[in-house]
Order: C-alpha cells, then structure tokens, then sequence
C-alpha cells in the first residue's frame, strides 16, 4: 500500500455488554482477512478482554507493554513486535491470518492506559489496511478518543430486553449528540431472528434510523466457535451466523462497491460481471 | 403528648438559645438542662426524659454516648451538631443512637428528624452494600432490585437503592418510574444537606424501598465525583438502614471509591462463556489486595446450569474461594424487567426466590 495512507478503523461498539462485540469483533478481522487484506484487531476492553481467549492465544506482548516501551523510547518503537499473530487452516486449503494486540494482563495494568499513547499506537499499526478496535461498554475517555480515530463506528445492539433497547437508544443520541456523523454510524443488530417480544422495526423507529445490518442468533455456533478457538468460517462454516459476517466484511471492502457498481449496470448476466470487477478489488 | 427533653450543651449561650426554642413549642417540655455530660448521664433519670439532645460537637461527650445508650434504653437521643460532620455522625450512628441534627433548631425540625430516623428503622449503623460486576449483563441489577424488596419486606427497616451505574442506569426502566432528582443533584448539592434534607431526593418505589436514580443522559456521569458520591451514600446511610449500590461494570474510579466504602461487595458474574470464572478470579484478587479487613467481598454466579450443590462445589474449586451464591436461570425475570413490574416480585418458591431469600437473610442477621 502506498506510503502514508491510513488504514480504515472499524470500532465495535455498544452501551450493553455481553452482546456480542468480540464475536463480531472476531469474526469482521477474519473475514476482512480472509479477503486477503491486512488486518490487525485490537482488544480495548482493557479490564476484561477476551479477543486472546476466544482465539486460544498466547501472547508474548501485550497493549501494556507496548506502552511501556513507547514511555522509555518512543522513536525506536515498533509496534510491530507487540503483536500476536493469529493464523488457522483447516487443511481444506482455508486458511486466515491476522494480527492482534492483546489486552493486560492483569488490571493493575489495564489501569496505567494512557489515552494518547493508545492514540499513537493505532496511528502506527497504518500499514495494515483495516484496523478492527473492540471497544467496551461505556463512554469513557479511552473509548471516545478511538471513535474519534474510526472510519466507521459499528454500534451494536441485542434488543431482547428493554433495558439494552433504552441503553442503544441513548447510546445512539449520545452519539450524535457528541457530533459524530451519522454516515459513520453503522447501527448492527445481532441475536436479529430470536424469539424476543421487542421488534426491530419498533426500536428504527425509535432511534429514527435503519439498522445497517442484521446478524441472526447462533448461539450454538458462538459457543463451538470459542470452545474450538477459532473464528466461525472454521467451526461453523455453514452457519447463516457466518455468512452474515462474511457480507458484513463485504460492506467494507471494494468488492462491495464493486457489486454496486455491477448491480447498476444494465446487463443481464451481471454473475460474469461481479467476477470481472471482483478482479480488481 | 410533649417530649420531656434533655439538653445537654457544652456552650452555655447555645444552651440558653435552645432551651427558649423548645420552651415555645407546645411538643417539647425541657425538664432539664446540662453543659456537662457526665452530669447528665448520672442525674437526668430522675426527671424521666423521652428525649435527650446532646452537643456531640464536643469530643469527650461524643465519646459518652454509647454510656447514655446504655444507661436510658428506650429513649430517643439525637446528637447535635453546627454543622454536618460525617465522622462525628458515623461515630454517633456506631453508638446506636437514633441520629443527629443541626443546630440552632427550630422544634418542627426535632420532629422531622425523629420521623425520619424511626422511619429508618433499628438505632444501628446502616449496612452499606455495594454490587459489583466485571462486565455487564450479569444479573447485578435484577439482583440489586429484589434483594432490596426482600430485606424491606422481612425487616420492615427502609431500604435504599442508588444507581451508581451512572452512564446506563437500568434501575429507573427497571421500576418504570421517572424520578424528579437524580444521583447528579444529590452529590451536587451534597455539602448543603442533612438527612431530612436529602431524604426528598430519593423516589419512593414502595412502602419502605427508595430509588436513587441514575441520570439521563451519559454524560452527565461527568458531573459526579468519586468522593461527592460516597458522601452521598455516607449520608443515605442515616436516612435508611440499608444502601444497596449498584455500580457500573468493571473498575474505574466510581466502582473502585464505592466498593472501598461499602461494608459488603456482591461481585456478580453471569455464566455464560464459561471464562467468566476467569473474570471473577481476576476481580477478587484485586478487591483482596485492596479491601480492609473487616469488609466482606462476596463472589455471586448467576444462570448456573445446573444450580446445584456439586455445581457450586466445582465452581468454587476452580475459582479458588467461596462462592456465596449461584442462581439459576430465570426466564421470567427477562420479562418482569421488560414489563417495568419487578415490584410484583418473583413467583415464590422457585428456586430463584428461595436463594434470594436465603440471601437476605444473611444480610440481616447472618455471616454477611
């Protein structure tokens, strides 16, 4: 990639937890890598971070570490040698690679986070082309500097329970109450298909805007997908779950623009044009 | 009926001062009158006092109050302060009186204050207890709600809730009410209030529970200090005999100040993963390495597949600690919360309502 140009920051984020944002963290970083593309995903919930555990890691380096040695000598840091790397094949010719950096390990550390040398380092992981950042569950100084950095902003929500919609509600309002723009606002929601008493298209009308994507519940595939380590497209490929996150790395990539563009062109057989443009992408 | 009083004041003026007041009111009867206390506790028997009214600006009559509780059971006694100070009205509260006041005073405010403190319930200090989660959606809050119900129901003491969750709240939806003040208004005018004075700040949820409501917007969690917080709770301390806390998830400076001041942390975790044992281990080992001896950190699961003995047996071998709790699964209470009518309670004599029980109970007379 050329010299100086920045990658695309893709935050997770939400007002509840536990609904889901290392997963999807997870699962995006994948699929965006499974494309071929350079991805490195950067764990942020620095208390309790699970993107390590869900991936059966070991890392050597951790985000406070980097920290440390950006504190004792910043021009000679390399952000690169405090990364983890993540690769899996299933001997089927499948494979994925990524990069993570991964949380403290202990909240002592998580504590001594500074906000401008968090800043710093994501500004320096640049030559990967997408940088995916699972954020936690609050607005804290840490979290909104990181919205500040992102491309995009995917806000995510389970709204089976009237709490999490009021959270996601408020969430929502802060957002643009903080002047983030809505374009960058990618509201996701997830468990969309299970049984709930709260329907969807109540809470569009309540935020006064569409959800950009649906992600339908597989709590069985979710738990397969961390009992095993891996990301879905290895426990469950066949799972409706991960064909979701494949079209959600799709939004972000060209070959979404290019399916646009190819949609628009007024051909009939647009599967052997979807191919040509796809080879540019 | 007029309270037959006793004034014991250290400073002759404030004496004269009081003593007029209260000759004013047709409630109050001033029998007699001391500036040392030690007069007072051997000779105000012979008057047969209901109420004693006693400067505990002075350190050496502060120090004598548990000798008046000991020696005039069954009489109302208030300490009298010129201005709020909440180690003086910690100390007081530890020697089981029934609370203090400021002074000068006019006799409505005596009456307000004995209203309130009988309200409260049992002359003892307030049990301070906070709820505590690493992450969120682990039951905290339902938790907070019903043991709050079930201690004022069993012992007919009043009972606060505060909702420190200060950026998502869940207690106010959770009860469906909309409460006029909110945790922002009390701690920003913490510094001119008294217990009468903050009592019309908490919402009355049913005859004896009470909420303190988080705000409504995120970023008014900014308005709220750390320390201005646990005045607050401090001083709900003797509005109400019991303060249930619920925090936000994880630490930060909110959760880490609360659960210092509390005498008991509920550290609540939802199963789900399974590394939330992890998340537990990690919290306590902080929460030992910081918190004071005497304080009681307790370790609760929630959604426990199966809820059972040899569950927790299991679950505390790989924790490494006691677990003081572990819940079932309870559908229903998805619902009861969506509906706004957690006041209706649980079923009874599920296996949830039992161990929520059994809970409370701890906390009154029990271990906790």
């Amino acid at each position: 990639m050329a010299e100086g140009r920045s990658s695309i920051v893709i935050s997770i984020f939400s007002t509840s937890s536990g609904i889901g944002k290392t997963i999807t963290a997870i699962n995006l970083a994948a699929g965006l890598a499974k494309e071929g593309y350079a991805v490195c995903l950067v764990d942020l919930d620095l208390q309790f971070g699970d993107i390590v555990n869900y991936l059966r890691l070991n890392p050597k380096h951790t985000i406070a570490d980097a920290q440390m040695s950006m504190q004792i000598n910043e021009k000679n840091f390399n952000v690169t040698d405090y990364l983890t790397d993540y690769y899996h094949e299933d001997g089927k010719g499948n494979s994925c690679k990524f990069s993570v950096l991964a949380p403290p390990r202990t909240i002592y550390d998580a504590y001594v986070i500074d906000v401008e040398f968090v800043e710093r380092m994501i500004r320096r992981l640049n030559y990967f082309d997408f940088v995916v950042l699972d954020l936690n569950a609050a607005f804290s100084a840490l979290n909104l500097a990181m919205l500040d950095m992102s491309t995009i902003i995917n806000f995510i929500g389970v709204i089976d329970f009237l709490p999490s919609v009021k959270n996601f509600k408020i969430g929502y309002d802060t957002l643009i109450r903080f002047e983030y723009e809505e374009s960058k606002i990618r509201l996701v929601e997830n468990r969309a298909d299970s049984q709930k008493l709260i329907d969807g298209r109540d809470v569009e009308r309540l935020l006064g805007e569409r959800f950009f994507h649906r992600l339908p519940n597989d709590f069985r595939s979710v738990s397969k997908s961390i009992n095993e380590g891996c990301p879905l497209m290895f426990a469950a490929p066949s799972s409706p779950l991960t064909k979701s996150f494949m079209d959600l790395a799709g939004e972000y990539t060209v070959r979404h623009d290019d399916e646009e563009i190819a949609a628009e062109v007024p051909v009939q057989n647009d599967g052997i044009f979807s191919r040509f443009f796809s080879m540019f992408s | 009926m007029s309270y037959r009083v006793v004034l014991v004041e250290s400073d002759p003026k404030i004496l004269e001062e009081l003593n007029n007041t209260l000759k004013k009111s047709p409630d109050f009867e001033v029998v007699s009158t001391y500036t040392k206390a030690n007069d007072a506790l051997g000779q105000s028997g012979v008057y047969n006092p209901k109420l004693f009214l006693i400067d505990i600006d002075n350190a050496e009559f502060l120090e004598m109050l548990p000798a008046f509780v000991d020696i005039y059971p069954n009489r109302i006694i208030l300490g009298t302060m010129s201005s709020w100070n909440p180690d003086f009205a910690q100390k007081a509260a530890e020697a089981n009186i029934a609370g203090c006041i400021l002074k000068p005073f006019r006799a409505n405010d005596i009456i307000e204050a004995m209203n309130l403190y009988q309200r409260r319930g049992k002359f003892k200090p307030a049990r301070i207890v906070s709820f505590f989660s690493p992450k969120g959606r682990s039951g905290r809050t339902t938790l907070a709600s019903l043991l709050a119900l079930d201690v004022a129901k069993k012992s007919g003491e009043s009972v606060a809730l505060i909702d420190a969750d200060l950026q998502f709240g869940d207690l106010p939806i959770f009860f469906d009410v909309e409460p006029d003040h909110t945790v922002v208004d009390a701690v920003h005018d913490i510094k001119m209030l008294t217990p009468v004075t903050l009592a019309p700040y908490f919402h009355k949820l049913t005859e004896n529970v009470w909420l303190l409501s988080s705000p409504d917007r995120p970023e008014y969690a900014e308005l709220v200090d750390a320390d201005g917080l646990v005045s607050v709770i401090r001083m709900a301390g003797h509005v109400f005999r019991y303060v249930l806390v619920d925090l936000p998830a994880g630490f930060n400076p909110i959760s880490v100040a609360v659960s210092d001041f509390a005498d008991t942390n509920f550290v609540v975790a939802m199963i789900n993963t399974g590394l939330e044992i992890e998340h537990m281990k990690r919290s306590l080992s902080l929460f030992k390495s910081r918190v004071r001896e005497h304080k009681k950190t307790c370790p609760i699961f929630t959604r426990v597949n199966p809820c059972d003995e040899a569950q927790r047996v299991k679950m505390e071998m790989e924790l490494g600690s006691p677990i003081i709790a572990i819940f079932p699964n309870e559908y229903n209470l998805v619902s009861i919360a969506n509906s706004g009518q957690i006041l209706r309670g649980l079923p009874p004599d599920t296996l949830m309502s039992q161990t929520i029980e059994k809970l409370s109970e701890e906390l009154m007379y029990g271990e906790l």
